[in-house]
């Protein structure tokens, strides 16, 4: 008996409303983040993630509402990621109602958060999210929602956070995201076979048969989806069904 | 019906106050001593190690009244709150609570079968004795875990799980129930867990 395959429906959130792009462009509305959440949750999601996109300082206080807002209403596991930069933003967060956090650009800004959030509240609630895109045989790390390239590779750099205590992986295809063409399997198996802890992969679902093959092929542990459990193309329960005939373990 | 929940200081006590609010329980959080005697049942959620939790427990001095509520009123103890009802844990030099004999270990056999530690997601509850608390809920069903080390062998035990192991998911004594698992992560089941908890008669 292993741990279930984990399903988790992500909200883009901004300024306290569900939006959905296409690789990271072309905003548009689809909701409220706590009646999405409290739905996702009826129909069977393992737990929730919000990502709070171009979370900025004045916006703040509008996602710890959010936060709060969903975290009242919604009893499985809830991750927030989106502009943390500080232990304070975690504390923050943590306090509001999350049960872990997602860390990206200020992981490669500051290293240390990871290592010192991991020391502070424990490596099961500290998420490095990664957003990589494919250039020949390496996958190159972006920062600030993708916009900006860097040197960094990004197995190496989920290894080195794996290291300096983060808890999961959320790795993102910036190629695949949004055009539900399949996950980037070659990416999160390499990523599997590179490391101990739970790697979360994101970015690609279209079909059924996307998801299965990322648990299959790519070996993720758990897959985070926005657009299609949004636009109830592909319900929850159907993914796990077909995980289930596949052989592996979920919760039904 | 006056639910505490304990707060020590070190453990997100809030995501379990706000389940067994939206339950409609009255729920306050117990941080200093005082403040144990107006509470009906109680609640110990716990996060970390035996020993920072003990530690903390001897400097709020909510350790005494801590131990005498929990051999008096119905109490809940969540993931270290099960631990630290025990004799001694491999994790810590400083001593459990002594109420249930024995001590917690470190998750074994985990590379048989190539597992991860923290036990991190949703795994298996199997019911092995009869149980008010898990009256309304089936055989077999996913709860929430998080942790590293776990109790084995005893004869409180009320369900078992598997990881590396089998371990002991919950277990319970007289005005006593523990779990190894978060219920108040665990969805629409931990709910009904939950509920059973504030419907408890001893």
């Amino acid at each position: 008996m292993s741990l279930a395959v984990r399903i988790i429906p992500c909200l883009d959130v901004r300024g306290g409303r569900v939006v959905k792009g296409i690789n990271f462009k072309d905003i548009v509305d689809a909701g409220d983040p706590a009646e999405a959440a409290k739905r996702y949750d009826a129909e069977g999601a393992d737990e929730i993630c919000m990502l709070d996109i171009d979370a900025s300082f004045e916006e703040r206080s509008t996602t710890i509402e959010t936060v709060k807002s969903i975290a009242s209403q919604v009893f499985i596991p809830f991750t927030v990621g989106g502009g943390i930069k500080s232990l304070k933003d975690i504390d923050m967060l943590l306090k509001s109602g999350a049960d872990k956090v997602s860390i990206n650009t200020s992981a490669i800004l500051n290293p240390d958060l990871i290592e010192e959030a991991s020391k502070e509240y424990g490596a099961q609630c500290i998420v490095l999210a990664i957003d990589a895109k494919q250039d020949g045989e390496i996958w190159n790390v972006y920062t600030h929602g993708g916009k900006n390239k860097t040197e960094l590779d990004a197995i190496e750099w989920a290894k080195k956070g794996q290291d300096l205590g983060a808890g999961e992986i959320l790795m993102t295809s910036m190629d695949k995201d949004g055009t539900k063409s399949g996950f980037d399997n070659n990416l999160y198996m390499k990523l599997s076979n590179n490391l101990s802890i739970p790697v979360i992969a994101s970015g690609g679902a279209g079909e059924l048969s996307h998801l299965v093959d990322a648990v299959k092929l790519g070996k993720a542990d758990a897959l985070l989806a926005a657009s299609i459990f949004h636009y109830e193309e592909i319900s929850i329960k159907k993914v796990k069904q077909a995980l289930q005939t596949e052989g592996f373990e979920v919760r039904l | 019906m006056h639910l505490g929940v304990v707060d020590y200081g070190a453990s997100n006590i809030h995501s379990v106050a706000r389940a067994l609010q939206s339950l409609g329980s009255k729920v306050s959080i117990v941080d200093t001593p005082d403040k144990f005697k107006s509470i009906d049942k109680l609640v110990f959620p716990g996060q970390g190690s035996m020993g920072s939790c003990i530690k903390k427990l001897n400097e709020t001095e909510m350790i005494n009244p801590l131990s005498d509520a929990i051999k008096s009123k119905p109490f809940l103890g969540i993931c270290l709150g099960l631990q630290i009802l025990f004799d001694s844990s491999e994790e810590s030099k400083e001593k459990g609570l002594g109420v249930i004999n024995g001590s917690i270990t470190k998750i074994k056999d985990i590379n048989k079968e190539n597992l991860k530690i923290p036990h991190m997601g949703w795994n298996n509850v199997k019911i092995e004795k009869k149980h008010e608390l898990f009256s309304g809920i089936e055989d077999k069903q996913f709860f929430y875990f998080v942790h590293s080390f776990v109790a084995s062998n005893t004869e409180t035990s009320i369900t078992t799980t598997h990881y590396g192991e089998e371990f002991v998911s919950s277990l319970a004594t007289e005005n006593i129930f523990a779990t190894q698992f978060h219920p108040e992560k665990s969805g629409e089941i931990g709910l009904k867990f939950l509920e059973n908890f504030i419907n408890w008669k001893i």
